[in-house]
């Protein structure tokens, strides 16, 4: 007779709703007329979307008091919720962002249904705890991934990079299964904080096969927040995907990657903090240097933002290298605005490709500011909080990551901060000057025929993200309180 | 050991485990064909389950056996994704060598 464990079926309801909207999206693939498929599947995925949002904030509210559930498979606590909370924004937002994305084979309910299965995934991965759900949880949302990434067969690249994210994707998650495979070789245990307890009462912190395993978990989570120098995917793959995918990659699977990654490393591996602390701040580092001065290079504009995306896991992680309360409150905090900013400069590059019907580049992004002042006001406040000035969220969210690295008595970190952030203002605010600052012979206006018209649903999302970057500056008192009581979650 | 196993001790099997996951990372690294690299891939997840396997009979409890059986079925599945995305690419007649595949200049 095996023993059923108990299963705390509201822990997982964001999972579980947006699983069941995938599976109905499948359904309308098949079963809804034609015409009538893309507008019922893009709606049922912004309302799982919708209700895993709203079941992650009542979650949030009720657990209080962070406990595994479901046979310690999975953690119910607020720092998982908030986790959650962002995933499922991002999901909304990646809705109405793809809303019109022309996908020419007509596999409209497909792509919404792997959307909503790729955010259970993610909201089940932020949960995880134990090596096994976490490999699983991954898996399960980078696979729906590679297809996404791949879905328009006749995009030039978007095959290219839907191969290239599945090899180095299953690569880095092969080296995090052997490094799970060895730590459960030297503890005997899967489930994180088990980990930590028969390490500490083993006395292992010296253990060849745990600290290799270590070693292999740090670096397959490091590919998938794309920190360097595990980074090489995300410049192609960004650029290769239909533009709302990569919206959606870039905000959504940075969060839950980093905020894995420091449960996994507070949580099992505490007593050896002092060495992957100092690893951590080796790839914080490396992705500072090589996200920043990469970027200076690009003229396509998807390739900066990628090289950004790599910038900005370098100052995140510099959160995770501080290994105390300040630096989880930093690091959650930061994911707000940084996943808007993220997904919002996306949705204006999705905008500008639609209008021209090709790669965006600094040159023909000249005069975008003009032509489409939301879109340009926006874009320019997205750069400006990239680059962490004052009235975005980005400001405090690097305020609070330095805080962070102080508190811990690392200043050196924080002047590398700096410095990196100061290269980076010349590509963001070059990309101000491409939309606002051309001259007339420069611009390229809209073709013959006139701008296309206006994407409602398209706007509706940039606005929205405009709106979360600019008040999570005038409300972070609020939002940092969230961040604090999710962070009490961690042992730190 | 925690239960009396006849057979080799466990750091052979973790060495022959090792042995398939630098093959299968170094055929991902160095290969060309993307048939072979999936199929590197898939040597690379089969040395992590030896080592799980083995683990699990050097610790004596189950999960670790119970782990591989779930990561068999995450590579076929991962195969499935990489075969499908391979035929779409030789559909569209374009040559099948990851060398070059550089439309995007990595």
């Amino acid at each position: 007779m095996i023993s059923k464990p108990h299963v705390d079926w509201f822990a997982i309801s964001p999972e579980l709703v947006l699983l069941g909207v995938a599976a109905l999206a499948l359904f309308v693939a098949v079963l809804v007329p034609r015409w009538l498929r893309k507008a019922l599947a893009a709606f049922l995925c912004a309302g799982g979307f919708l209700g895993a949002f709203v079941a992650a904030g009542i979650l949030y509210g009720r657990s209080a008091h962070g406990h595994p559930v479901v046979a310690d498979a999975i953690v119910r606590d607020r720092f998982g919720a908030l986790g959650m909370l962002i995933v499922a924004g991002c999901g909304l937002l990646a809705v109405f962002i793809s809303y019109r994305e022309p996908v020419r084979n007509g596999h409209d309910a497909e792509y919404y249904a792997l959307l909503a299965a790729a955010g259970a995934g993610m909201a089940f991965f932020v949960t995880a705890n134990n090596l096994m759900t976490i490999f699983l949880s991954l898996e399960w949302f980078s696979i729906c991934l590679y297809v996404l990434c791949a879905i328009d067969v006749d995009l030039v690249g978007s095959l290219e990079a839907g191969l290239k994210y599945l090899v180095v994707g299953s690569f880095g998650s092969a080296v995090l299964l052997f490094g799970s495979a060895l730590v459960y070789g030297a503890t005997g245990k899967l489930g994180l904080d088990r980990i930590g307890a028969t390490v500490s009462a083993q006395g292992l912190s010296r253990d060849v096969l745990l600290l290799a395993g270590l070693a292999m978990i740090i670096t397959g989570l490091g590919f998938k927040s794309s920190s360097a120098p595990f980074h090489m995917w995300t410049p192609d793959v960004y650029e290769g995907s239909p533009t709302p995918v990569t919206a959606f990659m870039s905000a959504a699977t940075k969060t839950v990657a980093l905020v894995v990654a420091l449960r996994v490393l507070v949580s099992a591996f505490p007593q050896e903090a002092h060495l992957w602390t100092v690893a951590v701040a080796a790839i914080a580092c490396a992705s500072l240097a090589i996200g920043n001065l990469a970027a200076l290079v690009q003229r396509n504009v998807k390739r900066i933002l990628a090289y950004s995306s790599v910038s900005h896991a370098g100052f995140m992680l510099i959160a995770v290298a501080a290994h105390n309360q300040s630096g989880a409150r930093a690091l959650l905090y930061y994911l707000v605005p940084y996943s808007a900013m993220s997904l919002g400069a996306f949705a204006v590059v999705a905008a500008r490709e639609r209008e021209l019907g090709r790669a965006v580049t600094l040159d023909n992004l000249a005069g975008m500011g003009w032509e489409r002042p939301l879109l340009g006001v926006a874009m320019f406040t997205f750069m400006l909080g990239f680059a962490g000035f004052p009235l975005t969220g980005g400001f405090f969210g690097k305020f609070l990551v330095f805080s962070a690295a102080v508190d811990r008595g690392w200043t050196w970190l924080v002047i590398v901060g700096v410095a990196a952030t100061a290269v980076s203002l010349y590509y963001y605010l070059g990309v101000v000057r491409a939309l606002y600052m051309r001259t007339g012979a420069e611009l390229q206006l809209a073709p013959a025929g006139g701008a296309p018209p206006r994407e409602a649903l398209l706007q509706t999302a940039v606005l929205g993200c405009l709106a979360v970057t600019v008040a999570s500056f005038f409300a972070v008192q609020p939002l940092v309180d969230l961040a604090k009581h999710a962070g009490r979650a961690l042992p730190l | 050991m925690t239960l009396g196993i006849l057979g080799p001790e466990v750091s052979w099997y973790l060495a022959v485990a090792a042995f398939l996951f630098a093959t299968g990372a170094l055929g991902v690294l160095l290969r060309r064909s993307p048939l072979i690299v999936l199929l590197s891939l898939e040597i690379m997840l089969n040395g992590a389950n030896l080592a799980l396997i083995a683990f699990a009979r050097h610790q004596g409890n189950g999960a670790g056996q119970i782990f591989a059986l779930a990561v068999m079925a995450v590579a076929a599945s991962e195969v499935v994704v990489g075969l499908g995305l391979i035929v779409a690419i030789s559909r569209r007649n374009l040559d099948l060598d990851v060398d070059k595949l550089r439309t995007l200049r990595g």
